[in-house]
């Protein structure tokens, strides 16, 4: 690794930039009268994803970085994956970009964004601990990944990037022991492809830094 | 993919690295409750953690490569709390180490395989570097290093690895009261060696019990040397080494087989190895006059 890093600012500035990109994409989702998860914006269409746990109270609002607030209505769930698909009325929203998740590796850079403890927007940051499976209550396998990012109440549907700002998956809090467990993206594109058109895979290509 | 962005090469070499110190870290199946990890040593050896083994027959190592083999107990040395492993009939690459020792800040991947669903890793820094420690099993840690990596169930016994894949140490949580430690690779690899010729670390005792107390500078004058303190004799065992040998209460031990000992963990350090079962000078201060004592050293069992 020696020669990859003439200076060692350039990781600053990476991280910085790929983090600032990927904020756009990050709401809070509020559910009933419960503490505050998050979601990540899936299509530009109004598209929101969650975890099913996190909408689960119903009256359900989704709220922006810039304060801007939407009520949503949930357009499918899942509770064994516990994923939640949401719409809301807006389009041209600033979609995450998304990563196929079976090519992942243990040890990979990973960035978790959500608001723990209710604070708003908050970075955290690790590598793949793990890639393996759970049962969920229904008796499915399921994949799951496992990092060592420090997660908490509040990163809940918020989502896992990699290295280049692309979402890989989604935390979620209900399934796994001590470690974070996120719900792969190829887990979450099965999920979607109920009522969307297939999902494509699409990488940002705007965090080269030259 | 070339010329990403430099946290994606960042990434990709971490995962190299996990690639790497995946091919020597394998699955140790050796007690009852979940299975830990263990690091290819030699060939034909494993080095793991010595408290993970908790029965000598019916071990089972997953290999890398997923297969299980059995192994038997070549080695242990609960005072270091390390283990060597032997299978038969396989034929393993072993761990590359890191040239240098490990500094504080670098970065550090702590490596596992507690399950047969592959490699797990947690990344962090290295914290801390200490020792000498006693360890609570018998045992003088002479450095360890402390990491902010997560020690997840089951990675006692794997290897701490750098951003090259090379092994930076062996850790684990049975020395420090649950406390996940990391034994460097040179302490662990010297262990490592003394196991594979001999089976065990052999550790010596006088039969003494002692407390350091500061040497005058007329004493310093007369040993010929700088050696600001000693061991105050204040307790001889009945019928151990250092009573056969005429030690006496009040008597401050000062070295051992020319070597200093200026505090009790010394000592400990000096009774190590082939020193073992011979007869050895041990220079005391009688009277202030520096003399010269044989004593046999007794082995602690």
């Amino acid at each position: 690794m020696t020669a990859l890093f003439k200076r060692t600012s350039i990781l600053d500035e990476a991280f910085a930039s790929v983090v600032q990109e990927v904020q756009r994409s990050l709401v809070v989702i509020q559910s009933g009268r419960f503490g505050a998860g998050a979601g990540v914006i899936w299509q530009s269409n109004g598209l929101i994803l969650t975890n099913f746990h996190v909408v689960a109270h119903g009256h359900v609002r989704v709220i922006f970085a810039d304060g801007r607030e939407f009520a949503a209505r949930q357009v499918l769930h899942e509770p064994g994956l516990d994923l939640a698909l949401l719409q809301i009325d807006a389009t041209g929203l600033p979609a995450a970009s998304s990563a196929d998740s079976r090519l992942l590796r243990v040890g990979q850079l990973v960035m978790a964004l959500g608001h723990p403890w209710g604070q708003r927007g908050m970075v955290t940051t690790g590598i793949i601990s793990g890639l393996g499976s759970v049962q969920t209550n229904e008796g499915r396998t399921i994949d799951i990944i496992r990092s060592d990012v420090s997660l908490a109440p509040g990163n809940s549907g918020g989502p896992l990037i990699d290295a280049s700002g692309a979402v890989i998956g989604i935390n979620t809090m209900v399934v796994g022991g001590d470690l974070g467990v996120a719900i792969p993206s190829h887990v979450i594109a099965g999920f979607t492809d109920q009522i969307l058109a297939p999902h494509s895979f699409r990488r940002a290509d705007s965090h080269a830094i030259v | 993919m070339a010329n990403e962005n430099p946290l994606t090469e960042l990434s990709n070499a971490m995962a190299d690295a996990v690639e790497k110190g995946g091919t020597v870290t394998v699955l140790v199946n050796a007690r009852r409750r979940m299975p830990a990890s263990g690091i290819v040593y030699s060939s034909d050896m494993i080095l793991t953690a010595d408290h993970v083994v908790e029965r000598e027959d019916d071990i089972r190592l997953t290999l890398p490569d997923g297969e299980t083999v059995t192994a038997a107990v070549a080695g242990r040395d609960p005072g270091n709390d390390l283990a060597l492993l032997r299978l038969s009939g396989a034929s393993l690459t072993a761990a590359a180490t890191a040239p240098q020792p490990a500094r504080i800040g670098q970065l550090a991947l702590a490596l596992g395989r507690p399950d047969s669903a592959g490699i797990q890793a947690s990344l962090g820094v290295v914290s801390a570097a200490g020792g000498p420690v006693r360890t609570g099993r018998g045992g003088l840690l002479e450095n360890y290093l402390r990491t902010d990596t997560i020690p997840y169930p089951g990675f006692s016994g794997g290897p701490l690895i750098d951003t090259e894949g090379r092994v930076l140490g062996l850790n684990t949580s049975g020395l420090a009261r649950g406390v996940s430690l990391t034994i460097p690779a040179g302490s662990a690899w010297q262990v490592a060696e003394i196991l594979a010729k001999h089976g065990r670390v052999r550790r010596g005792f006088l039969g003494v019990r002692s407390q350091p107390v500061p040497i005058s500078a007329t004493q310093q004058e007369a040993l010929g040397r700088d050696q600001e303190s000693g061991l105050l004799l204040v307790g001889i065992e009945r019928g151990e080494p250092a009573e056969q040998a005429g030690l006496l209460v009040g008597d401050i031990l000062v070295a051992v087989a020319g070597q200093p000992v200026g505090d009790a963990d010394e000592l400990l350090s000096r009774l190590v190895g082939s020193i073992v079962g011979q007869p050895t000078p041990v220079q005391i201060l009688r009277g202030g006059q520096p003399t010269l004592i044989t004593v046999t050293i007794g082995e602690r069992r």
